[in-house]
């Protein structure tokens, strides 16, 4: 037994034998013993067959990231044993179905458990899917922990309705424990059974901030990794009051969001980049009539289908300039579940104030099957509505339009919302007048439409100009006196925290700007950058899209760049080298 | 009391004279005044080209927005309040070229909008390109030796994927209009009303139109029975105006939504989440 702060479990397996279930179990099982976790989903885009894994960090503190190699890897199949045995720590334990996996490549210092995973399984059903429930035993006796919370964890996942399958279960999972209590205990962690931690993953909590913020309007069409947003709402949709609208393509769900605010409802639309690809046009359509919106894309490794079910960073630069000509939008990107709810509240406020569409950036690694143990409290939200016209003068009910788009000192002009009496007008996409009348037909070109364009235009623009004030600047984690600052934005933070907080323990003095709030920036950020020390950009794109933005935008080149684009998530390990490497230190 | 005057709008419609746009929004305002809609209770939803000038011309709520995404916008305003009467007025290349797909779905979902589709086999405001309805053998300044593309039969189309209320109307004939939009607006859920209406710029086909045009209700149709009304749709024996399909049976997707999730349409007001809610969902994987 080897008392450690941290580790890390690895199920590999093939697409079908359920150890997405198997890792959400044991995540479950750990938060019930006061554990924190982070969970990746390495998952691939078939049904059946091919090669998917889960891997889970484990610590007695708060956990980011995927931690430091493999320290428990289960191997349902032989690609699981030859992919990731080499990765496996010293003082590690490789848990393997001996019934069909060969013991290859086990390094020195790292105890085999064989065990006949799927034959045992076939004990307690007809298919070998409990082979996972074995394994879960095994591992819960090697790390420690006390067989009850897998019982309790158990029941809890099968419910009432299932006792027989629980009970089955829970007799798989003993007799896993018992093989696994015959061996010597490994690595494990300091668990407090009396607390018991929630987890999400982003995509989650930030449907639950959306509804927090009075969203009632959700419209999508399936894509990976958006998908669990629509699947989460969906679920909670009787219960919690929420029109789920599943379109037939993306340009329907971003425009049938925009008809259910412009109706007066707050709405919202999630993709990932191909189907954002395709929303874009409407977005400016949002930003022309001043209709409130949030859109979410849960981004994955493009360009075009690219890898569907793996992670990237590389639609900033789409964010930045969609569809034709200027018009004002919001880009956020929330660092992981723990912020994401807080973001969805602040994205519907700040859509609502300044009426403009909210962007919103998450990825795989912090969305789909990314869990995260959630320290933040989640408060509930505060509305305000913006300006809204709720009540007509009486010379208004007399056959004059409203003043839909009234020049204002910031921009924003009050809103009225259909079914109120006097207070009609058409929302334009066209160039318009305050009332709305296109300038665009009859009058385009004339000298008194070209005064209504450029007031119109700059009426729209200006609105940045205030958002900017309410952005935030990146927060700092890490030390304020350091060699070097990384730059990271949306979950790029993660792995930097974790590899922040090893590098210390080497002595070498390392912090991150964690930037969430990326369009408009903060007047801050320009004399933040120039006053840091060296900096060091990580992001996962070809390019360094962010870096590049930050140029544009303050002048600051960021030379030293970590760019991750094949697909996997950033590992601190990688950004521990990096950083070493930037410092011309030996990578140990 | 609602009258046409409470419909009126100060801006000019800038269609050309002669168009057959005027008819429709003739017979637009006289259906809603003869319903008894309040103008602040309609929404009319256009996408591009001449006929999606139209919101602006009548006085209610109006959105005029992408080309070919009138009906996206129409549902979302729907759902968000079942109480508004929803109309979409938009042309051919909207409805039936760019966001048909649109069209398509809505009818098959029964979406309770009434959707206007001002027809002129032509594009008009681009300056007379090829439609999807305009005819084999057209002359356009894109098929300057005349089409070779088959167009599409927007009714018989709309019927084969489950539409519940297809129509055709004249702008011609605007008081027979009037009544086709009436039964559009009363139907439970999706109701398509093409409109031959004629571009006197690019494609004038009024006589013709004016000659071979007759009533199906004066020809004893019988909108319940499908296979005739297919048969009528696809006739080359004249030019069939009025309903040729509909059905009351079948409830709309917006009763389908509010037998599952309740009567408190997202529009009515912000519902937000307590404390005690917030846990027990923040608590809901672990």
């Amino acid at each position: 037994m080897t008392k450690v702060e941290d580790l890390t479990v690895r199920l590999g397996a093939a697409a079908g034998d359920g150890i997405q279930s198997a890792g959400e179990i044991l995540a479950r099982i750990l938060s019930r013993s006061g554990i924190y976790i982070y969970t990746y989903n390495g998952n691939q885009s078939v049904v059946r067959g091919g090669h998917v894994w889960f891997h889970i960090h484990a610590g007695n503190k708060p956990v980011y990231s995927m931690g430091y190699g493999i320290d428990y890897l289960v191997a349902f199949t032989q690609q699981s044993m030859d992919e990731h045995a080499s990765e496996v720590n010293k003082g590690g334990a490789i848990i393997y179905d001996s019934s069909s996996v060969k013991p290859a490549n086990i390094p020195e210092g790292i105890k085999a458990v064989p065990a006949e995973l799927a034959n045992i399984a076939l004990k307690y059903d007809k298919y070998p899917i409990m082979k996972n429930t074995v394994s879960l035993g095994i591992l819960a006796a090697l790390m420690g922990i006390d067989f009850k919370i897998v019982e309790e964890t158990i029941h809890t996942q099968f419910g009432k309705k299932k006792e027989d399958v629980a009970l089955r279960n829970i007799q798989a999972a003993t007799e896993g424990y018992q093989i696994g209590s015959k061996q010597e205990r490994g690595k494990e962690l300091t668990y407090d059974y009396s607390r018991r931690l929630p987890f999400l993953h982003s995509n989650y909590s930030f449907s639950l901030g959306a509804v927090a913020a009075g969203c009632r309007f959700y419209a999508a069409y399936p894509m990976t990794p958006a998908s669990p947003i629509v699947h989460w709402l969906a679920n909670h949709a009787e219960e919690l009051g929420i029109t789920v609208f599943l379109a037939e393509d993306e340009i329907s769900a971003i425009n049938a969001i925009i008809g259910a605010s412009y109706a007066g409802a707050r709405a919202m639309a999630g993709t990932s980049g191909g189907g954002f690809a395709l929303m874009q046009e409407a977005l400016g359509e949002a930003a022309m009539t001043e209709t409130p919106i949030v859109v979410v894309d849960v981004m994955r490794a493009g360009p075009s289908t690219g890898l569907p079910t793996k992670t990237g960073q590389g639609d900033l630069n789409m964010m930045l300039g969609l569809s034709q000509d200027d018009f004002p939008r919001v880009i956020v990107a929330p660092v992981n579940a723990n912020d994401a709810y807080s973001m969805a509240i602040r994205s519907f406020d700040i859509s609502d104030r300044y009426q403009v569409p909210v962007i919103v950036l998450m990825d795989f690694a912090i969305g789909d099957g990314a869990y995260i143990t959630i320290t933040e409290d989640f408060s509930p939200a505060e509305i305000n509505r913006g300006k809204l016209a709720l009540q007509a003068s009486g010379d208004m009910l007399n056959g004059t339009w409203f003043r839909r788009y009234q020049l204002t000192e910031d921009g924003v002009s009050p809103r009225s919302i259909p079914g109120t009496p006097g207070l009609m007008y058409v929302a334009k996409t066209d160039e318009h007048d305050e009332f709305g009348h296109d300038v665009s037909d009859v009058l385009a070109g004339l000298k008194s439409a070209l005064k209504t364009r450029e007031q119109m235009y700059e009426k729209r623009m200006k609105k940045l100009d205030y958002i900017r004030k309410e952005m935030r600047p990146p927060a700092v984690f890490g030390p304020s006196r350091v060699d070097l600052t990384l730059i990271t934005w949306g979950s790029s933070a993660n792995p930097a925290r974790e590899a922040i907080e090893r590098l210390r323990g080497k002595g070498i003095s390392v912090n991150s700007y964690e930037f969430t709030d990326i369009f408009p920036l903060n007047q801050e950020v320009e004399g933040m950058l120039k006053q840091a020390g060296r900096l060091a950009d990580l992001e996962g794109n070809y390019t360094g899209q962010f870096a590049n933005y930050l140029r544009r935008e303050t002048g600051v080149m960021i030379k030293d760049r970590m760019l991750k684009y094949n697909g996997e998530p950033i590992y601190p390990a990688e950004v521990e080298n990096f950083v070493m490497k930037v410092l011309g230190k030996e990578v140990r | 009391m609602i009258n046409l005057k409470e419909f009126e709008s100060d801006v000019r419609p800038d269609w050309c004279p002669g168009c057959g746009d005027f008819g429709v929004l003739a017979a637009l305002k006289d259906a809603l005044v003869s319903l008894k809609i309040p103008p602040y209770n309609t929404v009319v939803v256009s996408g591009i080209g001449c006929s999606s000038n139209l919101p602006g011309y009548i006085r209610t709520y109006g959105f005029h927005g992408l080309h070919g995404r009138p009906v996206p916008v129409a549902l979302g305003v729907k759902n968000s309040n079942p109480e508004l009467t929803v109309i979409v007025t938009a042309g051919d290349g909207d409805e039936y070229g760019i966001g048909f797909n649109h069209v398509v779905h809505a009818a098959r979902r029964n979406d309770n909008i009434t959707v206007i589709v001002m027809d002129n086999l032509i594009y008009g405001l681009t300056t007379g390109q090829l439609s999807p309805t305009s005819r084999e053998g057209q002359v356009t300044k894109t098929t300057p030796d005349g089409s070779v593309y088959r167009p599409l039969n927007p009714l018989s189309a709309i019927m084969g994927v489950g539409g519940t209320f297809v129509s055709r109307g004249f702008s011609g004939q605007p008081k027979h209009l009037s009544w086709i939009i009436q039964e559009a607006i009363k139907h439970r859920g999706f109701a398509l009303v093409d409109v031959i209406s004629p571009c006197v710029t690019w494609f004038d086909i009024y006589d013709e139109v004016k000659k071979q045009v007759f009533k199906l209700e004066d020809a004893g149709h019988n909108p319940s029975d499908m296979e005739k009304a297919l048969q009528m749709a696809q006739t080359d024996k004249g030019l069939p105006i009025g309903i040729f399909y509909r059905r009351e049976d079948v409830p709309s997707f917006q009763e389908m939504l509010q037998q599952q999730i309740g009567k408190n349409p997202p529009s009515k007001g912000v519902k937000t989440l307590d404390k005690d809610k917030i846990e027990q969902l923040k608590y809901e994987y672990s």
